[in-house]
């Protein structure tokens, strides 16, 4: 079965194409924010690089978040619109899960933070297990500071991945036991996506489109100040 | 995968809409430009309403999730399958921009995948559109006055993609000033429909609240009268509510049938046609009717549906300008900012 990845939950936007052998193709950029400019004509690029027809797909996986809401939504937009068309389930993939499936071959406590603006971070925690990694803590959003001090209350060695990571570099740097993956990783791969949606698809865990949300982690601004009001 | 071939609309052409650019949800499937097949529209003013006006993030939330459920009705209202669709259109601006790229994303990715051309729409265009929708006997030159909670602008129609900018609010739209009194009169959110009601049994005689500009050009001023309003109020506690919507409404009504009136007779225009969601309000509709039949002008007013933000108008606009410039690109973003591209 071919999966169509799309994922646009940081600065950055990419698409990649694959299946049982592996990713055939795939595209990112992460300069100007230019999302929603710039997806469809990649999708329709690498459809032509690995001269493969859009009707050919019969998945199309999604990052789903957390991430910039803009972005996020310009990617699971265009996602849902895709398959709607193909009339093919889909598979949501969150963008933390996607940062520290490249890294699962660190026996370390493996940390994903992006960068959630507002001097906070969307993070969770990850081990390695055979054949990837487990997520073994919520989805959460806080300050470097928040994220800095539970790393030292659990006493491990750890590896930092992600655009938070290196944003915020400075408030983790100070701890001896952690280490930061360098750039070239530090945003989520639609490569990642189409080999963890792969994997799950062989497990038959699709997702209706309606299915499909963002994990937003916030409320908007205007909800939290209604409810503030209200209880003041 | 085949590139789109060039499409000429014709009588047949089928054109799926897409609009999100501000609180509603709306697609819709239009055959030749002007045949209506569906029009699905799905309001968010509820969700909105405790805040008194627009949320954008809560809107775009929204949108993101009602995109495809309501493409999907407005496919099977139409009866048309997804694979028979021959043109995508959508709303690039004006507009919230995270709201408009939900819009943009997903009709440049349906495009995409059915192979077929996306035309970028605009929005104020589509408006002007609208018209054509339920009264396709129109003739050009024609006025339309575009009132909206975001536009209040006067622009001459010379023919069809050549527009002539009359005149523009300086300040508030009407709507927003509808919005603004009715939510400092406590009655609520949306203003216009509030503020129509209460004035049903109002006296419009009772405040004489100043017309502002109503002799001064065709550009329009509505936040002196905002003011008007908060100071009558506050200096006459005990006024009595109907009268100051009353009032209120009969002083934005007069200043936009008057200047309505004198930009059609500038222009020499054949018809005067009304637009945006401020044209659902029961005064402006009957004042201006009765102005076209004194200036001995075809006057057009929009039923409701067609007035407020919906994807007909959108789709049948997208026919027109596919006809005229041809299909957009994939790489179409959004534009918050987007003017009414104007001649002169
Ligand atoms: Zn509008």
């Amino acid at each position: 079965m071919l999966i169509l990845g799309i994922e646009s939950a940081t600065a950055q936007v990419g698409c990649a194409i694959g299946g049982h052998e592996g990713v055939l193709a795939s595209a990112h950029s992460s300069k100007h924010r230019r999302h929603a400019e710039n997806l469809t004509p990649a999708i329709e690029f690498i459809c032509e690089q690995a001269r493969i027809d859009l009707s050919e797909i019969g998945l199309v996986a999604v990052d789903v978040g957390p991430g910039l809401f803009t972005g996020l939504r310009v990617g699971i937009a265009s996602a849902k619109a895709v398959a709607f068309a193909l009339r093919v389930p889909m598979i949501g993939v969150s963008s933390l899960d996607l940062l520290a499936f490249p890294v699962r071959f660190s026996p370390r406590l493996i940390v994903a933070a992006i960068d959630a603006r507002r001097g906070e971070v969307y993070f969770a925690f990850y081990r390695q297990v055979p054949g990837g990694v487990q997520r073994i803590s919520d989805h959460a959003v806080g300050t470097p500071d928040d994220l800095a001090s539970e790393l030292l209350a659990t006493g491990e060695e750890a590896l930092l991945v992600g655009d938070g990571a290196h944003r915020y570099r400075e408030a983790f740097e100070g701890q001896a036991r952690v280490e930061i993956v360098d750039q070239g990783s530090s945003h989520p791969s639609a490569a990642s996506l189409v080999q963890l949606a792969h994997a799950q698809a062989l497990r038959e865990e699709f997702a209706q489109i309606d299915e499909i949300a963002p994990i937003y982690l916030r409320r908007p601004d205007a909800e939290i100040n209604w409810i503030t009001r209200d209880s003041a | 995968m085949s590139a789109p071939s060039p499409v000429t609309p014709g009588r047949d052409t089928i054109v799926l809409g897409i609009e999100t650019s501000c609180d509603e949800t709306a697609a819709a499937c239009v055959r030749g430009g002007t045949d209506v097949l569906s029009s699905v529209v799905s309001s968010q003013v509820d969700l909105h309403a405790r805040y008194g006006g627009v949320v954008p993030e809560i809107a775009s939330r929204a949108h993101n999730e009602l995109i495809i459920p309501v493409t999907a009705r407005a496919l099977v209202e139409a009866g048309v399958e997804g694979s028979r669709v021959d043109v995508v259109a959508a709303t690039t601006g004006p507009g919230l921009i995270g709201a408009l790229l939900v819009g943009v994303s997903a009709a440049k990715a349906l495009a995409l995948t059915w192979g077929v051309p996306f035309v970028a729409v605009n929005h104020l265009e589509a408006h002007l559109y609208a018209s054509f929708l339920e009264d396709p006997e129109l003739r050009l030159p024609m006025v339309v006055l575009l009132v909206s909670g975001g536009h209040t602008m006067l622009v001459s129609m010379e023919d069809h993609g050549r527009y002539r900018l009359l005149g523009q609010t300086l300040d508030d739209a009407a709507g927003e000033a509808f919005d603004k009194v009715a939510r400092f009169l406590g009655l609520g959110y949306p203003g216009g429909p509030a503020i129509d009601h209460h004035a049903l049994s109002g006296d419009p005689e009772a405040i004489p609240f100043p017309r502002s500009m109503i002799d001064d050009g065709l550009d329009f001023s509505f936040s002196g009268l905002k003011t008007a309003v908060v100071n009558h109020v506050r200096k006459h506690p005990e006024v009595s509510t109907e009268d100051v919507a009353a009032s209120f409404q009969a002083a934005v009504v007069d200043v936009l049938v008057a200047k309505s009136r004198r930009a059609a007779a500038e222009t020499g225009a054949v018809a005067l046609a009304l637009g945006g969601g401020v044209a659902a309000n029961s005064l402006l509709r009957e004042r201006f009717l009765d102005a076209c039949t004194d200036d001995d002008l075809h006057g057009f007013l929009p039923s409701r549906a067609m007035c407020t933000d919906n994807a007909a108008m959108i789709a049948s606009a997208g026919w027109y300008v596919l006809g005229r410039e041809g299909a957009s690109g994939l790489d179409h973003g959004a534009s918050p900012n987007l003017r009414l591209r104007t001649t002169i």
